[in-house]
This record gives structure tokens, C-alpha cells and sequence, in this order.
């Protein structure tokens, strides 16, 4: 046995998706995922109540009060039984939606998802459940501004969607401005006709998953929301101070696009040699080289209408300036040379590895599916991925990265 | 039903296959029966620092993870008080590559000064970023010493002190592998679509060279019973105090431990539990609580955690806890309560076993507690505690000469 001689490898050609259906009776997008080989099931509602939505902190805040209480029932009472049914349940909410989903087993989740629709839409809003959320918030917030990342992820916020209801970041006395009646406005604009997607995954009878459209339909939006197209970053470099601070944390970025751009996936590529995997440029550099940073990462991520790209990572309060200067030439090495072979081959696998790792399974497939509809994209997107990937050129690469890795054009964040 | 087959090699290793009709992918998942606990008083965090030097090369294979990625796969680990546990997730038709190169670490690893240096920095900036530079982060490197006064529990992985991973020589670096790093002190996993006869060919091919060693014994000094209500107080740059009840429960493998891990969740997992209805929805005292158990092998910790609201005092909270936790044990817990503990757990099971790394990872965690098969069994543990159970076990557990108290309190600025 030679030891120092790699197994032969097979590279990715296709992955296999099962789609889930589109129901044509329902008022908005409903996806179901019948295909899973098991007990378990998972229902997630987008609602059209994201934090561009009214006032600072407004749609945060209406978010966390879902299941506050109704005129029968009070917090501890919906919780205790949901949790009588096994139920998890989680909201969480981004620039432009709130994604409230819930888990349980099969036999469970209709009761589950009436249960939970019945007390959001009657949610009263009780001045105490409001005072008790707006306490902690405050509290949270406060936290909060202890942590260098998120002291540099807030100020990259404002000037990455620069002017932009995007941009907004929260203080604390904004708290103090929400009142009761704007709660309950929102509540009622947003969630009560805001509903504007489900994916719904799981083994059910057609007449639970009727039921279940049933259930939900009262919610829906009676026209499907539109998104901003045009996001702009404000370039340069920005500090927070932060006394004592043992690390410094960076956030570098800018504004993007969606994947109906055509240099969509030629960026991911780029993305992953400069800082999307183990073994980028940027970890090999900053971590396994100089030992500045136990982790460094960029990322690409996408709204409905836009996208924007960042580098985060927190490093040795000492090392700095080291670090901007050593992720600067980075940027710059992608301009100006071409990516070697060996290195393009590796990441083209290694891309083709983690697709095929995205699509295990029904939920991930599920996911993966929906995510490519916000785009109007179909499965046959993927097989355009795989021809792309295997296509690339270390010559397109570059010209990518001249086009969109300017340190100019970034902007560029310190806190600590 | 998670099924599987078991086999061990002349060398003592011990092999897991879990074979998945449905998945694409493949998982290789090695647990070394080596932790924190392991560790010298004067060494600590050694044995995660190990973990990170791990893939820093091997005897005849520069990098770990380059080849893995050229295989479209990737890796990475943990290291807790008890194990240290390392996972490759690859597409199935290159499964020899993770095999490859984990059987090669195990063999021998490169040993590089370079590797080190840069490891050891890169651990610093962990226990900076993670421990030193957060709000609370320095909690369990005060809780641990607090509530263990023999066992090494009482450090944290990270270890006790940055110096000690900035003391650690190569010399260290090659006795730990020698010791702990063989076939016989390691249980391996490989779950995926293949024939088993193919894994067997394979797992041998790759590891039934390496040497076989001896397991490493291993003296543990035991925690002594408390008997004696601790208490430490430390001021910090918080914004609110904080509080961390930290109490003895029973070990991995008995019984009790289960019936712990179900007082926990009664206590404060959710909104619907006892303390997070009285304590905060009922008489508004605290922001956040909630209780679990720390999950470790030998005797652990049942914690009950939490941050005041604005304004009001510890101690305030401190006497309404105790009387809450009185009250608790005055009266049987009503069977429907029970029901909706356990449903929870099934229920958090069934989604934990979709992953294919997780069943693999929990195989291993079970064939070092004795037998893989018991992952099928544990549920039906839970299911079989009774009211009488959580009694006696909470009176056991939840007093106060059972009990180690961190405050966090703010300090005035």
C-alpha cells in the first residue's frame, strides 16, 4: 500500500431532486413535500412583516408577541399545549419577511398549526406582555453592544444599505416609541393579510393537507409583495470604538446581486476560493498562516431583488491593521492573477460535493427547490450549475474579480 | 430503528456501519476516547489544542483537508470534557478519501513546529473570542472550579488558563498522541449507501496496519460528595446580573441521569415550564431562565440559569427560586406534565436522526457508553420514568448542600 497516494476519485456529475408539488388551489405559493420516509413534518409560513416594514423596531417587536395571549387563552396556556403536542416552533424574521415555522410528527402538526394560527390571529396584545418583550429587548440590546461583532455587524448594517430602510439599526430609546396601537396596525396589516408563502413537508392525507390550506387561506395577501431592485453600499472605511476590547471584530462588503445576474454563479466560485470553505485563501492566510483570527469567512447572500457579498471575522485586537492590509491583498491577487489548476479543480469538486450534500434529503431538498422559485428558477437551474462550474475559466474568475472585489468599492468595518 | 453492524479489527479499533439506502452521502466519523478530563492540572486545554493540530498533516500526507475538498467533501470536530470526535461528510463514491486520510492520522501525525506555533495562536484567539472578549463568557471558568473541587471537570476545554496552551512543547504534543491516539482507544463510524462486505474490505485495508497499543488507563480523581452550599460572587462589565445554580446529578450511564435530563426540561426548557412561569411570567423577576444538564459522563451538572430584570436584586430571586423549587418537590409531578416532557424529547429525536452525521456520531457516543444498540433504547428510558421517579430524584438533587451558586453582578461604572 502506497500512503502517500490519493484513492482515485469520482467527480459529482448530477444530483437528483424530487420537487415538491405546487397546490394550484391555494391563493399564494404553496409547496408540499410528501416524500419523507419518516414521522417527522414541518410547516413554515412567510409572512410579508420583515423589518423594512414600519417604524424602528416596530415589526421585530410584533413578531416576538405572536403567541402573548388571546381574550381565552394566555401565553403559558398556548405554550403548555403546544408543548402537549410536541411542538417546536420558531419565528424568525429578516429584512423582508417573517418565517415562522413549526415542527412536530405527523400525526400532530394539523392540531399544531391550528392551535398556533388561532392564537396569532387573535393575539390581543395585552399591555404587560408588551412592557415584559420591550423590557428584554432593551436588555438584549444592551448585551449586545458588549460584543465587538455586533457592534461591526450594526455599523456595516447602516452603510452597507446606506439610505435604505435596509439600513436601519435600533437604539435603545426607540424601544419607548412603540405604542400599543401601532402594534395591533401592524399586526392586522401584516400578518392578519400578510401571508404570502407556505412549504408545508411531511407524510399527509390529501384531506389534512386540504385542512391545512384551509386553515391558512384567510391569511393570505391579496397581492404578492414587491422588493426594492436597487440597494447601494456607501463605500470606505468606518470604526466603532470599543474600550478594552481584546479583539477586533471587521465586517468588509458591498451590494450585489440575485442569481438571475449572469455572473451569479461565476461569483460563487470566486466567493468560495477567497473565504467560502476550510481551505480558502482567506483561512489559509489569516488563520493557518499567521494565526491572526480562529476564523475567517465571506459569503454571499441574497434578498428577493438583491444580494450583497462580506468578509467577517474577529482578530487579535493587535493585529488589525495586519489583517485589513492581508485580506486587501487578497482581493488584489484575485484581480491580478490567474487561479492555478490544481486550486480551480479543487473547488469546482468541492462545490459539486456540497451540492449534491444540500439536496439530502426531503427537507433539504424542499429547501433548496423553494429557495430557487423566489428567482423563478426551476430544477433545471442545477444542471446549468454544474455545466457553469465545470466550465469556469481561471480567466473568467479574474475578470469577475475585477469587476467586483475593488477595495474601493467595499465597505469597510472596525469594532473594538 | 437506527440498524447497524459492528466489527473490530486485530488492532482493537472498533467499527460501526450504518448503511442509508437514500443518501447521496457518506459520513466517517472517528470518536478518540480522550477529553479534558484526561488531562494533567498543570496542562490544561491540551487536548483540544490536539484536536486543532490534528489537521496540521499526517506521516504521509501533507494536508488534511485539501485532498477531502478535492473529494468534494469536508471535516471538522469537537473536543468536550469527555471525547474528542472528528467527521468527514463526503458524496459516497469517494468515501476511500476520508478512510485514507483519517487512517493515516491515526497511524502518525506530522508533528510540525510550524503547526504548532500557528495552532497555538489560532487556540488563543478561540478562547478570546469565545471565553474572554463576550459578555458572560468567562461563566464556566468560574462555575466549573466552583461546583468540582477534585474532578477535572473542574476546567474548562479550553483549558484553565491561557499560558498553558502558550507553555505546551512538542514533546507534549507527541506523548498525547502516543497514549491516545490508536486504534484501540477509537471507535469508528461509516454510514451511507454501500455493501457491507465493501466497508469491511475497505476499513480493513486502510487501518489494519496501524499498531495495535494499549488502552490508556485512566485515573480520575473522584468528586468528593459536596455536602456544602457554595457561593461566588463576581462583578463584571455586564448590564445585567446574572445567576447560575449549578447542582450535582448522577453519571452517563444510570438512570438517574435520565430522570435529571426530565427534571431539567420540567424546570425551564421551554415557556410552559414551572420556573419560567413563576419566576418570570408570574412575579416578573427575570428577563431569561432556563435549566439543563451539562450531558457529561461522569457526574454532571443540572444548571439553572438566568438574567434579572432591571432593578430587581439576587437575593430577591434567590429566596422565590428556593420556594419555588419546594413547592416542585411537595407534590407529585402530575402524569399529563410527564407526557409533554416526553413527547418533546421524541419528537426532537425524530428530527435529530434525519441527519446522517448525527446518527453516525450518536452511534459512536453510544458504543463508548457500552453499546451502539442502546441509541434505539434510550427513548423508551425516558418513557419509563414515573412521578415517584422525579421525586425522589429532585429531592436528591435540588438542595441546597447540593448546590454551587455564580452570581454576575454588575459592577458600578
Amino acid at each position: 500500500m502506497n500512503r502517500s497516494e490519493a484513492p482515485k476519485l469520482k467527480q459529482t456529475e448530477h444530483i437528483s431532486i424530487i420537487a415538491p408539488k405546487i397546490s394550484s388551489k391555494f391563493p399564494v405559493p404553496f409547496y408540499y413535500m410528501k416524500e419523507v420516509p419518516n414521522a417527522t413534518s414541518r410547516l413554515e409560513l412567510y409572512f410579508n412583516a420583515g423589518t423594512i416594514h414600519g417604524k424602528i423596531g416596530l415589526a421585530s417587536v410584533v413578531s416576538g408577541l405572536l403567541l402573548s395571549g388571546t381574550k381565552d387563552m394566555n401565553s403559558t396556556e398556548i405554550h403548555t399545549k403546544l408543548d402537549n403536542l410536541g411542538a417546536y416552533t420558531d419565528v424568525s424574521i429578516v429584512h423582508e419577511s417573517v418565517i415562522i415555522t413549526l415542527y412536530g410528527l405527523n400525526d400532530h402538526l394539523t392540531e399544531i398549526s391550528s392551535l398556533y394560527i388561532n392564537s396569532l390571529s387573535n393575539t390581543d396584545f395585552k399591555q404587560n406582555e408588551i412592557d415584559e418583550l420591550l423590557a428584554d429587548r432593551k436588555q438584549k440590546l444592551k448585551i449586545n453592544f458588549e460584543k465587538v461583532s455586533f457592534l461591526a455587524q450594526r455599523e456595516f448594517t447602516k452603510n452597507l444599505f446606506f439610505k435604505s430602510k435596509y439600513g436601519r439599526v435600533i437604539e435603545e430609546q426607540d424601544y419607548d416609541f412603540l405604542t400599543r396601537e401601532e402594534i395591533i396596525d401592524f399586526h392586522t396589516a401584516h400578518y392578519l393579510k400578510g401571508l404570502y408563502k407556505v412549504v408545508l413537508v411531511g407524510d399527509f392525507s390529501e384531506s389534512k393537507v386540504v385542512k391545512m390550506q384551509d386553515l391558512l387561506s384567510p391569511l393570505c395577501v391579496a397581492k404578492f409583495p414587491s422588493f426594492p431592485n436597487k440597494l447601494m453600499n456607501k463605500a470606505g472605511r468606518f470604526s466603532v470604538p470599543k474600550e478594552r476590547a481584546l479583539q477586533t471584530a471587521i465586517r468588509i462588503g458591498r451590494i450585489m446581486f440575485t442569481r438571475r445576474h449572469p455572473d451569479y454563479i461565476p461569483f460563487v466560485i470566486l466567493n468560495t476560493i477567497l473565504g467560502d470553505y476550510f481551505g480558502s485563501r482567506l483561512m489559509s492566510n489569516l488563520r493557518e498562516e499567521k494565526g491572526y483570527t480562529y476564523g475567517i469567512n465571506s459569503m454571499i447572500s441574497e434578498h428577493l431583488n438583491t444580494g450583497y457579498f462580506f468578509i467577517a471575522t474577529e482578530v487579535a485586537a493587535e493585529h488589525k491593521e495586519s489583517a485589513l492590509k492581508e485580506i486587501c491583498l487578497e482581493l488584489k491577487k484575485l484581480q491580478t492573477e490567474l487561479v492555478e489548476s490544481n486550486e480551480l479543480e479543487l473547488v469546482k469538486n468541492y462545490l459539486l460535493g456540497q451540492l449534491l450534500k444540500s439536496a439530502d434529503g426531503p427537507y433539504a431538498m424542499t429547501d433548496l427547490f423553494v429557495h430557487l422559485q423566489n428567482y423563478g428558477q426551476d430544477i433545471d437551474y442545477y444542471n446549468q450549475y454544474i455545466h457553469e462550474i465545470n466550465e469556469i475559466s481561471a480567466e473568467k474568475l479574474l475578470l469577475c474579480a475585477k469587476k467586483y472585489l475593488n477595495w474601493d468599492d467595499l465597505t469597510i468595518v472596525t469594532a473594538g | 430503528m437506527i440498524e447497524f453492524e459492528r466489527f473490530e479489527l486485530s488492532n482493537g479499533l472498533k467499527v460501526l456501519f450504518h448503511r442509508d439506502k437514500t443518501t447521496p452521502m457518506a459520513v466517517v466519523n472517528t470518536l478518540y476516547d480522550v477529553g479534558a478530563r484526561d488531562e494533567f492540572e498543570e496542562k490544561t486545554g491540551f487536548a483540544h489544542l490536539f484536536e486543532h493540530l490534528m489537521f496540521g498533516g499526517s506521516v504521509n500526507i501533507p494536508d488534511f483537508d485539501g485532498p477531502l475538498q478535492r473529494a468534494g467533501g469536508e471535516s471538522n470536530a469537537f473536543t468536550s470534557n469527555d471525547i474528542t470526535n472528528y467527521f468527514n461528510h463526503v458524496p459516497a463514491q469517494n468515501i476511500e478519501t476520508p478512510l485514507w486520510l483519517e487512517s493515516d492520522r491515526m497511524l502518525s501525525l506530522a508533528f510540525t513546529e510550524k503547526s504548532l506555533e500557528v495552532q497555538r495562536q489560532v487556540v488563543i484567539e478561540e478562547f478570546k473570542q469565545r471565553y474572554l472578549n463576550q459578555p458572560y463568557g468567562d461563566v464556566w471558568l468560574n462555575l466549573r472550579p466552583l461546583a468540582y473541587k477534585k474532578h477535572p471537570y473542574k476546567w474548562a476545554t479550553i483549558g484553565k488558563d491561557i499560558s498553558h496552551i502558550v507553555d505546551a512543547t512538542m514533546d507534549d504534543v507527541r506523548s498525547f498522541f502516543k497514549k491516545y491516539y490508536h486504534p484501540n482507544n477509537a471507535i469508528l463510524c461509516i454510514a451511507g449507501n454501500f455493501e457491507s462486505n465493501y466497508i469491511h474490505d475497505k476499513v480493513s485495508y486502510w487501518y489494519r496496519d496501524i499498531p495495535k497499543k494499549l488502552k490508556p488507563a485512566r485515573i480520575i480523581s473522584s468528586e468528593p460528595p459536596q455536602n456544602d452550599y457554595r457561593e461566588l460572587i463576581l462583578e463584571r462589565n455586564v448590564p445585567a446580573d446574572a445567576f447560575y445554580y449549578a447542582f450535582k446529578m448522577s453519571h452517563r450511564k444510570s438512570f438517574e441521569y435520565y430522570i435529571a435530563d426530565l427534571l431539567s426540561d420540567a424546570l425551564g426548557r421551554e415557556k410552559s415550564s414551572r420556573l419560567y412561569n413563576k419566576l418570570k411570567k408570574e412575579l416578573n423577576l427575570v428577563s431569561e431562565i432556563s435549566s439543563y444538564i451539562t450531558g457529561s459522563l461522569d457526574e454532571g451538572l443540572l444548571i439553572i440559569s438566568g438574567k434579572m430584570n432591571n432593578g430587581v436584586n439576587l437575593e430577591k430571586l434567590d429566596k422565590e427560586l428556593w420556594q419555588e423549587l419546594e413547592a416542585f418537590l411537595g407534590k407529585p409531578m402530575p402524569q399529563i406534565e410527564i407526557d409533554k416532557l416526553n413527547i418533546k424529547i421524541r419528537t426532537a429525536r425524530e428530527f435529530q436522526d434525519q441527519g446522517l452525521l448525527n446518527r453516525a456520531m450518536n452511534l459512536c457516543h453510544y458504543e463508548l457508553l457500552g453499546d451502539a444498540a442502546a441509541i434505539n433504547e434510550d427513548i423508551n428510558v425516558y418513557q419509563s420514568i414515573t412521578t415517584e421517579n422525579m421525586l425522589e430524584v429532585g429531592k436528591a438533587i435540588l438542595q441546597k448542600k447540593n448546590c454551587s451558586l455564580l452570581k454576575i453582578i454588575r459592577k458600578n461604572t
